[in-house]
């Protein structure tokens, strides 16, 4: 596969979870993360402010933006820590902060530095169970001269590990029931994850943070007496996505075109009449088109064995940029070629475009009732936006 | 059994917008005198449109392309032919 371009061979897969308490409409938990591109770091916060609501809100909002763009700046989490610890508001009444945070630093080559306060320990766990990471106790001001601790720890992460930070609302769910009358407990919600992880070994952090939450939501009887919020990250494998859209310029590369789909380890979507007609031919594969599942205004799918979709070239890659730039316009139930597109896309981490430039000089007949864009064109601003707001990795290949 | 004709559809980009979008409902518009002699297929791109002064959308009944198709035209050509 020497024509593809090199991607990164681990990816990191981050998501959240979160209800807000009972007949709140603003939370107290802030869960944010964001990936810094050019020096391939990821960061994650998640702050739980004190009590619910507007205020808690704020105070968490504040505590989490600080630490993301300190830890962005900084590249040490724990002087990120020491300034946000030395700005955040003190209860007057309580004397207690106005709101605890783990913040997660992870660096290109995997290196995770994490800085707590205060809330739930942050799990970590390798191979099936949990990894200690010794962590080491520093002393900071508060603000009103105070000294408090925070816990400072780091490791180098492997594929497969996953870091589990989640907020008191999921440790002292069920605080009070029959069943767990001191809460769920950092030992049971250990449990609980390393159980998940085992009957599912690659169990996305979408699906896991959900998991803890509805558990948690369970343990108080359907109800949330407090924020609960988890966020999880998991280092694993790409999931890699072949794009291949357009008729190679020159048509002794047709053969090429159709190895690369052959050959590609991962899911396939090839989007354009012609295209799907090359590999057919080259590969003595049938392309059958779906009559049977016609969409309202988008030329229909077709199947053809070694790809996981089949569709019609721009007006269907058009759509799903549209998708793209929209989120609202997509909802669970659209089921139209370009829906089915971006889901795939969604669904994946490393995304490669092979782009044939091939022009249908039909297409630029001015007769024509819709506009045509260059396919090129559209591919290109498809994935910038899967960068830039999806955080996929793309690659684009012109043949 | 292989019935009389077989009618492919061109789904490609060109056809789809210059009018081949409903002739994506033909199976279902085909009168009961006929509806028995006709299997309907689609095709990804007939390849039709590449070529000088070409008129879509196409539609491919047994041999003979039907340039600038319709539901009307082809129910037409397939009572002649019969």
């Amino acid at each position: 596969m020497e024509f593809m371009p090199k991607t990164s061979d681990c990816a990191i897969e981050v998501d959240y979870c979160q209800k807000y308490c009972e007949k709140k409409r603003i939370g107290g938990d802030v869960f944010l993360s964001k990936k810094l591109k050019e020096q391939s770091r990821v960061l994650a916060v998640l702050s739980d402010g004190l009590g619910s609501g507007v205020k808690a809100g704020v105070l968490a909002t504040l505590t989490s933006v600080m630490g993301l763009n300190y830890m962005g700046s900084f590249r040490d989490p724990a002087k990120a820590a020491k300034s946000i610890m030395e700005t955040l508001p003190v209860c007057s009444k309580r004397h207690i902060s106005y709101s605890t945070f783990s913040m997660v630093d992870i660096d290109f080559d995997k290196e995770v530095r994490i800085v707590e306060y205060d809330n739930p320990p942050v799990l970590i766990t390798r191979n099936g169970s949990l990894m200690d990471t010794k962590k080491q106790k520093a002393d900071v001001l508060r603000a009103d001269k105070e000294p408090v601790q925070i816990q400072v720890s780091g490791f180098d992460a492997k594929i497969g590990d996953r870091i589990v930070m989640f907020s008191d609302g999921v440790s002292q769910s069920g605080i009070g029931s029959k069943e767990l009358p001191f809460g769920w407990g950092i030992e049971r919600v250990s449990d609980f994850i390393l159980e998940k992880i085992a009957l599912n070994p690659e169990i996305s952090a979408h699906e896991l943070s959900r998991a803890i939450v509805e558990k948690s939501w369970l343990n108080n009887s359907h109800k949330a007496l407090d924020d609960i919020t988890c966020g999880v990250i998991y280092f694993r494998n790409p999931r890699r996505l072949l794009i291949m859209t357009g008729p190679p310029y020159d048509r002794q590369k047709d053969k090429l075109l159709a190895s690369l789909v052959e050959e590609f380890p991962g899911k396939k979507i090839i989007c354009g009449g012609t295209t799907a007609n090359i590999i057919s031919r080259e590969t003595g594969r049938k392309v059958q088109v779906r009559l049977d599942r016609l969409s309202a205004d988008l030329p229909p799918e077709s199947i053809m064995d070694g790809a996981d979709l089949v569709t019609e070239g721009i007006l269907t890659i058009g759509r799903a940029a549209k998708y793209l730039e929209n989120k609202t316009e997509l909802d669970l139930f659209t089921d139209d070629p370009g829906a089915k597109i971006v889901k795939l896309m969604l669904d994946s981490d490393v995304i490669n475009f092979v782009v044939g430039t091939r022009i249908n000089e039909f297409h630029q007949d001015p007769n024509m009732p819709v506009d045509l864009e260059i396919r090129r064109n559209v591919i290109k601003k498809i994935s910038k936006l899967l960068e830039e707001q999806y955080y996929k990795e793309t690659t684009i290949q012109y043949i | 059994m292989s019935k009389k004709f077989k009618v492919s559809i061109c789904s490609g980009t060109t056809c789809y917008v210059l009018g081949g979008a409903q002739m994506m409902l033909l199976e279902d518009c085909l009168p009961v005198d006929i509806k028995d002699d006709v299997e309907v297929v689609g095709s990804s791109c007939l390849q039709k449109c590449h070529e000088p002064n070409a008129k879509p959308p196409f539609v491919q009944i047994n041999d003979y392309v039907m340039e600038s198709a319709s539901l009307t035209k082809v129910i037409d050509y397939i009572r002649e032919h019969r």
